[in-house]
């Protein structure tokens, strides 16, 4: 595992409670948020949620005090994901990706990609709309939302927990955001707002 | 709303790269000048910019209204005590 490359710490035990207390544990309803949003399904995000904490813990050492707690959790959680979760899709992204990067510095882009949504039809979604439209997403473009927009990280972060550069960040960030607007904009037309 | 935005530009011929921009603007990663430039001068006179910075705006909000689970008490407490075992070993 990638994290046991880092330089290991020695902690003690009353050193490592500290740690796993108040630097992992104020993280664990994002966590959990971002495991349930990741598998879509309550057990699943249980079990990714308690393997990732456990594997925290195993791993304790290779995390540096004063360095980004959260986002080194993420990045476990992340990887466990994919190695556990995900086998059977094995990297279906690469080649799309080069597609969609290619296809978003072509002219194209600027006459097509501007879904008619307006902030009033937002305001209208007081149900399940904005959730159901995220989960809808495909997982990649669902996860760089939820780190961005829900999590706040930056994009310098995110590249370190998705292991991608950072202008594959910048640009699958705003193909994600494009993508959730489209699926809103449906929404708000079944909800009876018009479109031009 | 729109009436009296009618001195406004009504069409942005560098409409996708100013959604980048302002995406980088709301997501802090722009620096001070471009925040400046854009969000006193270019929002200020561009209606389709205008609208969409107030769109992202709304849909972030809405996301962190609605898209925030928290996990299961009794979850958060099997996490805890089994590797709190595990620390005290």
């Amino acid at each position: 595992m990638e994290e046991q490359e880092l330089p290991k710490q020695q902690y003690t035990d009353a050193e490592r409670q500290h740690i796993f207390n108040d630097e992992f544990m104020p993280h664990i309803n994002a966590m959990y948020n971002f495991a349930y949003r990741l598998t879509l399904d309550a057990d699943d995000a249980k079990d990714l949620l308690q393997d990732t904490y456990l594997k925290a813990y195993r791993f304790i050492d290779s995390f540096q005090q004063g360095t980004n707690a959260k986002a080194w959790l993420f990045r476990i959680l992340k990887n466990s994901f994919i190695n556990d979760y995900r086998k059977k899709s094995k990297e279906p992204s690469k080649v799309d990706y080069q597609e969609v990067e290619s296809y978003y510095n072509s002219e194209e882009v600027d006459r097509q990609i501007t879904p008619d949504l307006r902030v009033e039809a937002l305001k209208d979604m007081i149900g399940d709309e904005i959730s159901n439209a995220l989960n809808a997403l495909d997982v990649d473009f669902r996860t760089v939302i939820i780190l961005c927009d829900l999590e706040g990280f930056k994009y310098e972060e995110m590249a370190k927990i998705l292991d991608i550069p950072i202008g594959t960040v910048r640009s699958r960030l705003h193909r994600a955001r494009n993508l959730l607007k489209e699926k809103l904009s449906e929404y708000a037309k079944e909800m009876g707002y018009k479109t031009v | 709303m729109d009436s009296d935005k009618s001195y406004m530009k009504q069409d942005c011929p560098e409409k996708n790269e100013c959604l980048k921009m302002l995406q980088a603007i709301l997501d802090g990663e722009a620096t001070p000048e471009q925040r400046t430039e854009f969000l006193e001068h270019h929002l200020e006179e561009c209606l389709p910019c205008y609208k969409n910075y107030h769109l992202e705006v709304a849909i972030r909000q809405l996301l962190k209204a609605k898209c925030c689970q928290e996990a299961p008490q009794d979850l958060i407490e099997s996490i805890k005590s089994k590797c709190t075992e595990k620390l005290s070993r």
